[in-house]
């Protein structure tokens, strides 16, 4: 205890911000990473195609944004609590972990949909958007996860 | 508002007229053709003989049209004017064979002529790879065919450089004596070599260099020196080039015709339906006999023209147990016209039951502006659709998009009233940017999402309860229609009854704590409870009573709490989109509150305000639909709808490209 203590609630929270942030946004990097590369052999094929695989290999990238707004509510947070204890900071580092985990993982699980359905996209062009639509399945655990670190921010006083 | 009635046609004509007739019922586009059902009986098929046609034919110029449209689209991109409508033609210039021929010559023109260009593509790529081969031997000075005299040999080769060529050399000389190497020229990696032998000691002359990476090099087919070569080959790379422009040249000019080429297009996949309903008919000799499904309310439109032609002609109304072979045409009103975009993307109900659309368009449009809830990304959408469909007139599919995206961005803009957003919460951030001390706490709302998030949940659920409902009164009321009085109450009106039982109990517990609406509650819950267990009991025998009833209260247990729950996502997207939306003003806002409001702190906030809401406001289009649709496809459809019928395709234009009139 004594060492947590000595880093202080302040360091916790923003540790929690910071894996917030770089967690997701990992998570989103290996995603549309996974789909960027499906996406460029199918435009080194029929590049009129790249509008609709640009929309397909972003559509991952939006856990990183999530856990962007994290790291800003948790950040607000650390600086609104005047002499934040380590219990406080704690608090605040678990209501990151959601969005950090649940970011990284679903972006990386959101990519391999996105490569596969940049397939749909090669083979059945005029039916790509039901491929748009089984990545956006994925994405709503992003958004739950975003809103449980919400909820527990709002919650730590 | 409903499924359109169909009734089954049977016709018979003269032969002699099948075409005309066929491209009369093309006109009015209300015929289905399908395959009669004597078909199958027994002798029947010996009596006649199924029309045929040239459908193969048609397919291939249809594919011949379309590849010429790829070729000009590739060689002659045309800028279509963003939202513009379909060009309109008269129905007849579909039909004009003169006109398809036309367009079929140009197609072959430019077939030949994107087949030249590749070609060329392939010539020249091989003519580039021998100027690349050429290139170290162009200081050469000696005829390429020249490779031997009387009595000695001349051998091209290459060597790597990091062979030492003093060794080679020494080697080569103990193996033939009278052998010499002559450097032509060395690039990165490779020495270019002549080696000049006697004849008899060209091979020992090899063998003892090849230790050192040498490797033989032949030219074949070519006279005169590599400069010659090369040059030569420049040349005949110029020429295709030229040749190659003149192609492309000669498809550029036939962009003219890429409107009568989309038109020959239209034409050709409507013969190829003509063809196709040709193939279904049956014929004698000398009759015709068609078979076939119509709108009901077309009957006396269609009856003139069949007086016309002179054919015997009858229709009835399908018996119930051809409803599944019926197909299946929706008509609604423009606003609930706008789920069939929903509709069709799930399955369309069978012949004989309800039309969801009516039912479900309230409760859409409403989850929809619920869990989107915002005023300007409303505003964008009511914007959007009626640009839409000002400009583009649009038909079919794209036309009820665009009625969906007005609906849905009213309803948007409906609930940010309520909600008080307008692109998040910018006015808020903007007021407290421009006077710091400003007390103004934000624009009216009725509930703040975050704030009152268990207001909000509780909301969703309780809608949820309203959707699953009215699907369960529509199970009941067709129950109760067909006869199955007994289904109908001890399903739905017992779990009505568990429901109003719940009510009551949970009126005690959270609104006015009352011992009797308490014992009310309780004994409503258990007459309910005994009538669903007797009605899932009702059909088994014996031991199977048991596990029927249990299996019933499991199910319905499991069923309804996760179906309630599920629209639980409606809160969830409604914060999850505020949010975001939220975090974008306070970043945008940011540099004008450290620097001072300034024009580059200006700039930054409309750059960060327009890249941030434009990837909420798609993000929350995509993903409102989507759950939108879910809470649609599975709770509510899950509770009535019975899918499974077959799309109405009546013969009738084809409008890829062009509108027939």
């Amino acid at each position: 205890m004594n060492i947590i203590e000595s880093f202080g609630g302040m360091a916790l929270g923003m540790l929690g911000a910071a894996l917030a942030a770089a967690l997701a946004c990992v998570g989103s990097a290996k995603g549309t990473g996974i789909a960027g590369e499906a996406g460029a052999g199918l435009v080194s094929e029929d590049p009129s195609k790249s509008g609709k695989v640009m929309i397909l290999q972003v559509i991952p990238g939006t856990q990183g944004l999530y856990g962007f707004v994290i790291f800003f509510f948790a950040l607000n947070k650390v600086t609104d609590l005047a002499g934040i204890s380590v219990q406080q900071g704690l608090q605040i580092l678990a209501a990151c972990l959601p969005i950090a985990i649940g970011g990284l993982l679903s972006a990386i699980a959101q990519g391999k949909v996105a490569a596969a359905s940049i397939n749909i996209l090669a083979k059945k062009p005029d039916d790509w958007s039901k491929g748009m639509i089984m990545c956006v399945v994925v994405e709503f655990y992003a958004i739950l996860c975003m809103l449980s670190s919400i909820f527990i921010i709002n919650a730590v006083a | 508002m409903a499924i359109v009635k169909m009734k089954k046609l049977r016709l018979m004509a003269v032969r002699s007229v099948r075409d005309e007739l066929l491209r009369e019922l093309l006109r009015r586009g209300c015929v289905e053709v399908s395959e009669p059902s004597e078909l199958q009986a027994e002798g029947f098929a010996s009596l006649i003989r199924r029309e045929s046609s040239e459908l193969m034919a048609e397919r291939g110029r249809q594919q011949a049209l379309q590849n010429a449209l790829g070729v000009l689209d590739r060689y002659a991109p045309a800028k279509s004017p963003l939202l513009s409508p379909k060009p309109e033609v008269a129905g007849e210039k579909l039909l004009d064979d003169a006109a398809l021929d036309a367009a079929l010559a140009t197609a072959e023109t430019l077939r030949t002529q994107s087949e030249r260009i590749r070609r060329i593509g392939a010539e020249e790529s091989r003519l580039r790879s021998t100027i690349e081969s050429l290139q170290p031997w162009l200081a050469l000075d000696l005829p390429l065919e020249r490779n031997e005299t009387r009595s000695s040999a001349v051998t091209l080769g290459s060597m790597p450089i990091r062979s030492d060529l003093g060794k080679a050399e020494e080697a080569m000389a103990l193996a033939a004596e009278e052998a010499e190497l002559f450097p032509v020229s060395t690039d990165k990696s490779q020495r270019y070599l002549l080696l000049l032998s006697r004849k008899e000691q060209t091979a020992a002359a090899q063998d003892a260099l090849r230790p050192f990476g040498y490797a033989p090099i032949a030219f074949t087919g070519m006279s005169g020196t590599a400069q010659e070569n090369a040059e030569r080959a420049e040349a005949e790379l110029k020429a295709l080039a030229e040749e190659k422009l003149a192609c492309e040249q000669a498809i550029v000019d036939l962009a003219g015709e890429r409107d009568s080429l989309k038109l020959a297009c239209d034409a050709a996949a409507t013969r190829i339906d003509l063809a196709e309903t040709e193939e279904k008919l049956c014929a004698t000799g000398s009759t015709l006999l068609l078979q076939g499904w119509m709108p009901a309310e077309r009957e006396e439109e269609l009856a003139e023209v069949f007086e016309r032609f002179g054919c015997a002609w009858e229709t009835e109304d399908p018996p119930e147990e051809e409803y599944p072979e019926v197909p299946v045409s929706l008509k609604n009103n423009k606003f609930t016209n706008s789920l069939n975009m929903v509709t069709n993307m799930y399955s369309l109900p069978a012949y004989g039951t309800v039309d969801p659309n009516p039912l479900m368009a309230p409760f859409f449009i409403l989850f929809f502006g619920l869990m989107m809830a915002d005023m300007g990304y409303g505003l964008l959408m009511v914007a959007a659709a009626i640009v839409a469909m000002a400009k583009m007139k649009p038909e079919g599919n794209a036309r009820v998009f665009c009625q969906l995206l007005l609906y849905g961005g009213i309803a948007t803009f409906a609930m940010g009233v309520l909600t008080g957003g307008f692109f998040g919460d910018v006015i808020y951030q903007l007021v407290h940017l421009i006077n710091p001390d400003s007390t103004w706490p934000g624009l009216w709302h009725l509930f703040d999402p975050q704030a009152d998030s268990i207001l909000v949940l509780g909301g969703s659920m309780v809608l949820g309860l309203l959707h699953l409902n009215t699907g369960m009164a529509v199970s009941f009321a067709q129950k109760w229609k067909a006869g199955n009085k007994g289904d109908a109450i001890f399903e739905e009106g017992a779990l009505w009854v568990i429901l109003i039982g719940g009510l009551l109990f949970a009126a005690d517990r959270l609104l006015l704590p009352n011992p009797f609406l308490h014992w009310a509650g309780i004994v409503v819950l258990a007459l309910g409870g005994v009538a669903l267990l007797f009605g899932a009991g009702r059909h088994a025998k014996g031991i199977g009573k048991l596990t029927a009833a249990f299996g019933c209260v499991y199910n319905t247990a499991t069923g309804w709490f996760g179906d309630v729950l599920s629209y639980s996502r409606i809160m969830a997207l409604m914060l999850a989109g505020g949010a975001v939306g939220k975090v974008f003003n306070i970043v945008a806002v940011m540099p004008a509150q450290s620097f001072g409001l300034n024009v580059l702190t200006g700039l930054a906030f409309v750059i960060i305000f327009l890249l941030g809401h434009g990837i909420n406001f798609a993000l929350n289009l995509l993903g409102c639909y989507v759950h939108d649709l879910r809470l649609q496809c599975l709770e509510f459809f899950g509770k009535f709808y019975a899918d499974g019928g077959k799309p109405f395709r009546p013969l009738k234009y084809s409008g890829t490209y062009v509108k027939a009139k």
